[in-house]
């Protein structure tokens, strides 16, 4: 329903001539950023690269537009597109007739044929017959997925290529379908000889570039990609990333050079996103908390019963989903955050769920005779509380709270899939095009392992100091 | 002392019922600026919830109260305001003293004056150390209440209600919580406070100290004020015989 609003409300806009990246002066270009060869970050200068980024850059210089890149995993990738996180994705979107009912699809910029991938030893799979029954690791919403279920496999969702392989590798699926093209980069970066290229899918794919419905970007796509085709761009950039054959990958790099090399990154990632985040998030989530619990305290019914309300919903659904709502929901209701903000908001709102019931609990673990006693003397309800209840209530709700901010420290890696390079993010970043996901993954949980390291010391040196009224 | 009336604190007709319980069904009495009133009875009979209406922390379902010249009428609904400017009237001293456990000594003594009557700082102070140093504390002033014995911590208590410069001190069971062995320390100062005019009223089992501190008994059963009068009377000849009941199980439990 949402998403045929959405369509019918771009093509009322799409139709009048007028195309905002011209009236912007920017392509936003969405792309995957963990997809070698085709867009990743070079393990050498951290920068973005590959063939499909390429491409996004020369097409945008032809239309004489800047260009901004917006990575994003690939299942978010069409939710960001229609929700105008950004303008076109540039990520070996296969062009097929479901497609094309729902997305403006350029000409094709590559092509590329699908290959199933097995395990070394498997001889059972010779061609796309044979996976009758096996499973397929592939992104959910990804064409090979398609292709994979259409020949009776059963399809496990991963999050991207490297990641199936790796699945494949640890036997967890049986096959991995996917662009020829990649597979040959990952079999020449990795030199892995477990698994191999067990057949075709007998069919060459089509990938372009892919708008909203009615975009009026396809006429300028389309010239551009002739104009760089003609004049031999293309070929260029294909032959610069896209090596058929499986020789001459670039300089091969130890794990332990990779992991001494992300350091740097890792750490600029926790402390200009993970720390932030968590920070901000959690004070902000304090406030609320405070005011929704002491709502849920309130005698007046109507009060107590939205600050239940909220609390219920927001323990009663996943973090994952708040965040996809705030992030990808809002949009289409013509509310538009960024993704940082985006996250702060959906992280606080879930502290304040939470930290809503630890306040509460300590306020009522006060005893009654403090109240009264305050009353004597004769404070108001928020003199007694400011003065009396709430420092004895924080000494109550120290360890609970810490438990939540050391959760959400961790819980801030949910970002990533709302466009937010936070930590967790990051190492997949620098993991995909070396494919050492093992190696990078647990640097990041080094990192997250540091930061509540000292958050807990944090806590220890708060406790005791809100001890010294407590008889030991 | 000169003061228009004679009575600083009086009850008319209270009541009050919790759920299908009442309480109190209609007491009236009052006391004598300067004079120090004791309340004795069996428990249940509804002493601690009349000294509790008489501060307005339990608000009664009807009748008046008065301390000094604030008076509550509550055959109609008390606004919050004015319910805090009747209790600023009178001190408050607990069964189970509830110092602010996370404050000094001297921050339970000074926080009313300090915060709500918003005095200035260097003679609340000085106030307060003197305050200290009549219940005999003054050496304990920046310890926290865990440190101190139960006694010390009631001292403590009753300092703080003297802090706020009351018009009456109410004492509900002031020893009940207490060791034996402590219970004299915290009757002296309170005696101390009935020789020096300050007016009182003390819910109390302790018979003999009930005895030589009031100027006037008053002997509570089933919600109702049996008896009321000087303790030579009340104590020493009680009319009634529920009151003598009560004193003999009291004075001679075995």
């Amino acid at each position: 329903m949402l998403a045929a609003l959405v369509l019918t409300a771009c093509s009322s806009s799409g139709n009048n001539g007028e195309n905002p990246v011209k009236a912007a002066g920017v392509l936003r270009v969405g792309t995957e950023g963990v997809y070698s060869p085709f867009s990743y970050h070079d393990p050498a200068t951290g920068d973005l690269v590959g063939y499909d980024v390429d491409v996004a850059r020369a097409v945008a210089e032809k239309l004489g537009l800047k260009v901004e890149f917006v990575e994003t995993p690939w299942d978010a990738i069409f939710a960001a597109l229609e929700s105008d996180r950004f303008d076109v994705v540039a990520n070996e979107v296969t062009i097929n007739d479901e497609r094309k009912q729902k997305y403006d699809l350029s000409e094709p910029y590559s092509v590329g044929e699908g290959v199933i991938v097995t395990r070394a030893d498997d001889s059972s799979v010779k061609s796309l017959d044979d996976i009758l029954g096996k499973v397929a690791g592939e992104t959910a919403t990804s064409n090979w997925a398609q292709v994979a279920r259409d020949h009776g496999a059963r399809v496990e969702a991963v999050e991207g290529f490297t990641q199936a392989i790796k699945l494949l590798n640890q036997g967890r699926v049986d096959v991995v379908i996917n662009d020829s093209i990649a597979v040959y980069a990952y079999l020449a970066e990795t030199g892995d000889n477990s698994v191999k290229i067990a057949g075709t899918t007998g069919e060459k794919s089509e990938q372009g570039f892919a708008a909203r419905k009615n975009s009026g970007l396809l006429p300028d796509l389309n010239k551009a990609l002739d104009e760089l085709r003609s004049d031999g761009t293309l070929a260029t950039i294909s032959k610069k990333y896209l090596k058929a054959d499986a020789s001459g990958g670039p300089e091969a790099q130890s794990t332990w050079q990779l992991v001494l090399h992300s350091l740097g990154p890792l750490a600029k990632a926790a402390i200009t996103m993970t720390i932030p985040l968590t920070i901000i998030s959690f004070v902000i989530g304090l406030v609320i908390a405070l005011a929704v619990a002491l709502a849920r305290l309130s005698p007046n019914v109507i009060l107590s019963n939205i600050a239940r309300f909220y609390i219920s919903i927001i323990r009663g659904t996943p973090l994952l989903v708040q965040l996809f709502i705030v992030f990808y929901a809002l949009p289409e209701l013509g509310v538009k955050i960024d993704p940082f903000p985006a996250a702060i908001i959906a992280f606080s709102l879930n502290v304040g769920g939470y930290a809503a019931e630890i306040i509460r609990s300590a306020i009522q673990s006060i005893p009654k005779g403090q109240w009264e006693a305050a009353e004597t003397i004769g404070l108001n309800y928020v003199g007694a509380l400011r003065r009396i209840i709430l420092p004895q209530a924080t000494r109550v709700a120290v360890p609970p709270l810490s438990n939540t901010l050391i959760s959400l420290v961790k819980d801030t890696s949910l970002a990533s899939t709302i466009l937010v390079t936070e930590l967790l993010r990051q190492a997949q970043i620098i993991a995909a095009p070396k494919f050492e996901f093992f190696a990078l993954y647990g640097t990041a949980a080094v990192y997250y392992w540091v930061i509540c390291l000292v958050l807990s010391f944090g806590q220890s040196r708060i406790e005791r100091r809100l001890e010294r009224y407590v008889a030991r | 002392m000169t003061e228009l009336r004679d009575d600083r604190i009086s009850a008319e007709g209270v009541h009050k019922a919790f759920g299908e319980n009442e309480v109190l069904k209609g007491v009236s009495f009052s006391v004598a600026a300067g004079s120090a009133t004791t309340v004795i009875g069996p428990s249940g009979s509804g002493k601690t919830t009349l000294l509790r209406a008489l501060n307005a922390l339990d608000v009664p379902d009807a009748g008046v109260v008065r301390v000094g010249d604030v008076e509550l009428d509550f055959s109609k609904p008390v606004p919050q305001d004015q319910l805090r400017r009747y209790r600023a009237q009178s001190g408050f001293v607990f069964q189970s003293h509830n110092l602010f456990p996370h404050k000094t000594v001297i921050e339970n003594v000074t926080e009313g004056p300090l915060v709500v009557q918003k005095r200035p700082k260097d003679e609340v102070q000085a106030e307060a150390v003197e305050l200290l140093r009549q219940v005999g504390l003054a050496e304990k002033r920046d310890q926290y209440p865990f440190q101190l014995s139960g006694g010390q911590q009631q001292r403590v208590g009753i300092a703080r209600a003297l802090a706020l410069k009351p018009k009456v001190v109410l004492f509900d069971e002031p020893t009940s919580a207490l060791d034996p062995e402590l219970v004299g320390e915290v009757l002296s100062v309170i005696r101390d406070l009935a020789i020096e005019g300050w007016t009182l009223v003390i819910v109390t089992h302790e018979i003999q100290f009930a005895k030589q501190v009031s100027d006037q008994v008053l002997f509570t059963d089933q919600g109702v004020i049996l008896e009321k009068g000087p303790p030579a009377e009340v104590i020493g000849d009680p009319k009634e015989e529920r009151t003598r009941q009560f004193l003999d199980r009291i004075l001679n439990p075995l």
